[in-house]
């Protein structure tokens, strides 16, 4: 078996004083994925952010690819939500799938051929070859996050972390995106995945990491999303049917 | 006449580039406030005879390392301390002025500058200056685009923001201190902040606003330079140089966003025309 993608062993992460998430122990592997699923403010993005290294952990690890976050940048791709990016921006959408080979092209460098070559692969393969020369901003929610997931696959990266991507998107982007990470998977990249979204989580993941502050579940889908868990990891929003099913009211 | 238009063209070229980068960083403010801080090294300098570069680049990077320090503190937030910085350090300024003997002559030279008083050594620095900052955004151009874009994606990627950030404040205060001795510690902010706003009215990428901003920066300076100099000599109407750049950039800006107003009008209509044919 190979290593993990990702190994969280307790882990605990925190801004400052105040502790945000703790005690996450679990893991993906090469080609598996990941729904992290939880409330707003549950400690999804501070998940996300400490996998790349960007949070301070408290407590406990976390090995990303055999070794520290730091060092395993170069392979790890981050998809943020598009609509946190300034629509305003003056840069094409290719010149936005072409930031995913800055690493690769290293400093004092411009992109070259081959950067290139692999930059608009990526923007077909997310089904906006001939959308390359529009402003970023111009394009549609939906075709705004298909552009950031070609920057990821531009990147060629071993683990993707992606930041609800499905939020208020459209269906063509939804089956695209759903169709592209599941290519990655076969191909063995590895994917964790911030969502609220229950049916998109079935849909892409395998896994299901319950948030609430804590780890309330971390396992095969099917056995970590339960009407218990639900129930713990929403609070008082999630509501049980009579037939067994739970909706969320709020999030 | 000639080292004014030279140091006007060197200044468009280096305030057009930075300004854009300050523009999508939104660091207008950071400029404003730049000018105003580096005012009390001029003043010292100017009182103990020495080199005035030397004492704005004094002034200049200790306001960025404050910046840099209080801001990491996360108790202030920048706007509050870039203002409370700007406002102690005029105030230390015109202090440091009023013990001068020509008070009134030597607070207008130091507020509003002396384009046309230019000499060759101030050119040489000027240049020198432009070179570094030049050099410096060739070199980290895309790293610098990306963190404008999506800082988070560029820690993601490995890039230290706190450092690209530092560099790029460094880069403002250098062509800050380059340009305060010509057009005055009130109007550099013009240099900066107002070319790069043209430009980007009126194109689409980061290199076309970069080519816009210097080539708008070096046209205005060029009819301002100008025009000050022929009124003043041919029709005795005394303008200060500094000043009627600034304000022919302003008309200028103006006319860029009708420019860009009328485009992107057009732009809309030949879309509607299509849709409906």
């Amino acid at each position: 078996m190979a290593e993990p993608a990702l190994r969280l062993q307790g882990l605990s992460a925190a801004y400052g004083r105040q502790p945000v998430l703790e005690g996450v122990t679990g893991s993906v592997d090469p080609g598996g994925s990941l729904a992290l699923i939880g409330p707003n403010g549950a400690g999804k993005s501070t998940l996300i952010r400490s996998i790349l290294g960007l949070v301070p952990v408290v407590t406990g690890t976390v090995e990303v690819l055999g070794t520290t976050p730091e060092r395993a940048r170069r392979d790890v791709a981050y998809v943020p939500q598009a609509d946190t990016l300034d629509p305003a921006f003056p840069v094409d959408a290719f010149g936005v799938v072409l930031m995913g080979r800055y690493r690769r092209v290293g400093w004092l460098r411009r992109p070259g051929r081959q950067d290139r070559a692999v930059a608009r692969a990526a923007l077909e393969r997310v089904g906006l070859g001939s959308r390359g020369g529009d402003r970023f901003g111009t394009l549609s929610g939906g075709q705004r996050q298909r552009v950031l997931l070609a920057r990821a696959i531009a990147q060629e990266a071993r683990l993707l972390l992606l930041d609800e991507p499905f939020n208020g998107v459209d269906s063509t982007t939804t089956e695209v995106v759903l169709d592209v990470l599941a290519q990655l998977r076969s191909k063995g990249v590895a994917l964790v995945m911030a969502t609220h979204d229950l049916s998109i989580a079935h849909l892409a993941c395998g896994d299901a990491c319950l948030l609430n502050r804590h780890q309330v579940a971390f396992g095969p889908i099917g056995q970590a999303l339960t009407a218990d868990t639900l129930k713990q990891t929403y609070g008082g929003t999630a509501l049980v049917l009579a037939g067994g099913s739970t909706i969320i009211t709020a999030s | 006449m000639l080292r004014a238009l030279v140091q006007v063209l060197l200044l468009a070229v280096v305030g057009g580039l930075v300004g854009v980068h300050v523009l999508l960083r939104r660091l207008a403010f950071v400029t404003e406030a730049l000018q105003h801080t580096v005012f009390p090294g001029i003043v010292a300098a100017f009182l103990l005879g020495q080199s005035l570069l030397l004492g704005a680049l004094a002034a200049a990077v200790s306001t960025v390392v404050l910046l840099v320090v209080t801001t990491r503190a996360r108790r202030l937030d920048q706007d509050g301390v870039l203002a409370l910085l700007a406002a102690a350090a005029f105030a230390l300024g015109v202090v440091l002025v009023s013990r001068g003997r020509s008070f009134q002559h030597d607070l207008t030279v130091l507020l509003f500058g002396r384009i046309l008083t230019v000499d060759d050594r101030q050119l040489v620095e000027t240049a020198a200056l432009a070179l570094v900052c030049v050099v410096t955004l060739v070199a980290l151009h895309k790293e610098l685009v990306l963190l404008a874009f999506d800082e988070t994606a560029a820690a993601a990627l490995g890039y230290r923001p706190a450092v690209l950030a530092v560099v790029l404040n460094v880069l403002v205060a250098l062509v800050v201190v380059a340009a305060i001795r010509s057009v005055g510690s009130v109007l550099v902010v013009a240099f900066v902040v107002t070319p790069a706003a043209a430009a980007r009215s009126v194109t689409r990428s980061v290199g076309g606003a970069m080519v816009g901003a210097v080539a708008f920066s070096a046209v205005c300076g060029w009819i301002g330079l100008a025009a000050s100099y022929e009124l003043s000599v041919d029709h005795g109407l005394d303008l200060a140089s500094g000043a009627t750049v600034v304000a022919v950039m302003t008309l200028g800006f103006l006319a860029a966003v009708c420019v860009g107003a009328a485009a992107r009008l057009v732009g809309r209509w030949r879309t509607a025309s299509l849709l409906a044919s």
